[in-house]
């Protein structure tokens, strides 16, 4: 549990003659067997970051290790599935899963892929091309798990589908991740699609980092609080406050104990996210070096 | 099947096994280019091995029915083109067509569907996110198509000779096609074959510029037309000429004339005045014989293959900033 899944250093990357930044100075660290979520607005570089993972893309300034190398040096030992879940269109469902184990020898395993294919209720000589969104992605799915990867890299992965399909192939990556160790990073703008299934939060805004670490300690790290309007909250680190009336609500990372004025409560994923993405200019937060000191 | 394989070291099974599961993607995945392919020589061999056969045996046939063939030189009017010999002459342009259509027919289906397909679907990241390398993925992608193109244009040119090789009495008696005319020049050596392997090596590099099918098919053509009309420009000039001059009138046309002039008596080669047989006016301009630069057939095969040289030089530069594009973009340590 000690190893590292992804780390990243002063990670940048641009694109384009004017090099417009989609990832700027990114550094975190992510430990094997997590399931991490990279959650963020549209355009806040979570797929720049996948795709780095991934060895598609070079990074134009500092670095990402993979497993311990570089993303290209260890291409067999990761799966990564594109937003738009690209497959050959003129294929079967079951040639693209012939495509798998032609391209993955030694790794492939036809058992874990063709279950989730049957799971679908697929079938085998289905051309990709005549397959709904939901379809393509439980292939996308089946070919990136067929692979047995240490590592899955998933974008956007659950956007086509409908909350049963969503729930019931969640359940299947959740168990299967479960099963073999595998790390798990999922990126999603909606993040009630990610609750219940992550340990880990990976917070990206304006191509930066946000906030990076253990969810539980993540959420632990903040209060959302409630009290009036003109109580101070110093000394604590204010996220995002508003203020209705005589009353002020604030989302906080304290930095010792909340006065008697204050009413606490601990917030929710979602709220701990939506205060950060209304608030752009909060700092950033990093606790993914912490639990590795803890260990 | 699983039991089997976690017998041996993975890397012992990707070192057998890779360019097997390769082979069969890029076989599996442009099934129907191959089988195109396969049409396209299939009619040019029918076509060529018509003409060589029952074809050229209709047009002499035609030819001596209409009382030709018996004297030496042939009577006025022999050559006058008769239904038989457009037939035959149909059949080798068929051919000579197919190799000279490929290499553009290359260009177009490498950027557009080979490569520039997938880089704007991302199926081509689909396939760098399987044990498969960047590198690796483009090699296969020129490979496969390279030793399918350079076989079956290799056969289209042989017959395509073997035909040159026995109907040239029928060529003399009806006075068409040279061999240096610019189809059937290519058709009948190494050029076809090289030009076929440029236009894949552009068609790649232009998907991999403009990641976009239809862009990258349409520059790939427009590069390929620039290059063929460049290289045909200075074709002549890729070997030394030879020099006919005669004196009152022009040397014999043979071969490839590249130029042609009068000459002073000092030697100097000037633009003919256009005097004719007029004396004066010759020697008012002081001509005193004429010459033509031009190459004989013996210079086929050497301007043939330093055309060959050039052309599949560009071809292998074409392909080596395909992959450092590829790899800088990628970071993909091979």
């Amino acid at each position: 549990m000690t190893e590292t899944a992804i780390e990243a250093a002063a990670l940048g990357k641009g694109f384009g003659r004017r090099r417009k930044q989609a990832l700027d100075d990114c550094s975190f660290r992510l430990l094997t067997g997590s399931v991490c979520a990279v959650v963020g607005p549209n355009g806040a570089g979570k797929s720049t970051l996948l795709s780095l993972a991934a060895g598609l893309l070079r990074p134009t300034d500092g670095t990402i290790t993979v497993l311990g190398a570089a993303p290209a040096a260890v291409r067999e030992r990761l799966a990564y599935v594109a937003q738009d879940k690209p497959l050959h269109p003129q294929l079967t469902v079951a040639d693209t899963l012939r495509y798998g184990r032609e391209l993955n020898p030694g790794r492939w395993d036809d058992q874990v892929a063709e279950r989730i294919v049957a799971e679908g209720e697929l079938e085998a000589g289905a051309r990709i091309r005549t397959l709904s969104g939901g379809q393509r992605t439980r292939v996308a799915l089946a070919l990136a798990l067929g692979k047995r990867p240490e590592l899955l890299l998933l974008d956007e992965p659950m956007a086509d589908l409908d909350p049963l399909a969503r729930h019931q192939l969640m359940a299947t990556l959740m168990a299967d991740a479960a099963e073999h160790g595998t790390t798990v990073v999922m990126s999603s703008h909606v993040v009630a699609e990610l609750d219940g299934a992550c340990d880990h939060l990976l917070l990206l805004g304006a191509g930066r980092v946000r906030l990076s670490g253990p969810l539980d300690d993540l959420l632990a790290a903040h209060r959302l609080v409630t009290g009036r309007a003109d109580a101070s909250l110093d000394p604590h680190t204010v996220v995002e406050s508003r203020t209705t009336g005589r009353q002020t609500t604030a989302l906080v990372r304290p930095e010792g104990p909340l006065g008697p004025s204050w009413q606490a409560t601990a917030p929710t994923l979602e709220e701990l996210v939506l205060a950060h993405l209304r608030a752009p200019e909060a700092p950033a937060l990093r606790l993914d070096d912490v639990r590795e000191a803890a260990v | 099947m699983t039991a089997v394989t976690t017998l041996d070291t993975p890397a012992a099974v990707t070192s057998s096994r890779g360019p097997r599961g390769l082979l069969w993607a890029m076989l599996r995945l442009h099934r129907w280019a191959l089988w195109f392919w396969l049409l396209l020589v299939a009619v040019g061999a029918g076509a060529l091995l018509w003409a060589y056969g029952p074809g050229a045996d209709a047009a002499w046939a035609e030819y001596h029915k209409a009382g030709c063939g018996s004297t030496t030189p042939p009577d006025l009017g022999c050559d006058l083109i008769g239904p038989a010999y457009t037939r035959y002459d149909t059949f080798v342009g068929v051919g000579a067509g197919i190799l000279g259509l490929a290499p553009f027919l290359t260009a177009a289906w490498a950027g557009g569907a080979l490569i520039g397909r997938e880089l704007e679907s991302g199926t081509a990241q689909l396939a760098w996110t399987q044990s498969v390398s960047p590198a690796r993925w483009l090699a296969a992608k020129l490979a496969v198509p390279a030793a399918l193109l350079t076989t079956g244009m290799l056969l289209l040119t042989l017959l395509h000779r073997l035909l040159w090789s026995t109907d040239g009495p029928l060529r003399a008696a009806m006075g068409s096609r040279s061999w240096y005319q610019g189809t059937t020049f290519e058709a009948n050596g190494t050029l076809a074959t090289s030009y076929a392997l440029l236009g894949l090596a552009v068609g790649v590099l232009a998907a991999l510029l403009q990641r976009r099918a239809l862009p990258a098919l349409g520059l790939a053509v427009v590069v390929l037309a620039l290059l063929t009309t460049v290289l045909g420009t200075v074709r002549p000039y890729l070997w030394p000429l030879e020099t006919l001059t005669n004196k009152h009138e022009y040397p014999a046309y043979i071969g490839m004339v590249v130029d042609e002039g009068a000459l002073t008596s000092t030697g100097a080669r000037v633009a003919d005045p256009i005097c004719v047989d007029n004396t004066k006016c010759l020697a008012e301009h002081d001509i005193v014989g004429f010459y033509r630069d031009y190459h004989p057939s013996s210079h086929f095969w050497p301007l043939q293959l330093v055309e060959t040289g050039i052309v599949l030089a560009v071809a292998a530069l074409t392909v080596l900033v395909a992959f450092r594009l590829l790899n800088r973009r990628t970071g993909a340590a091979v």
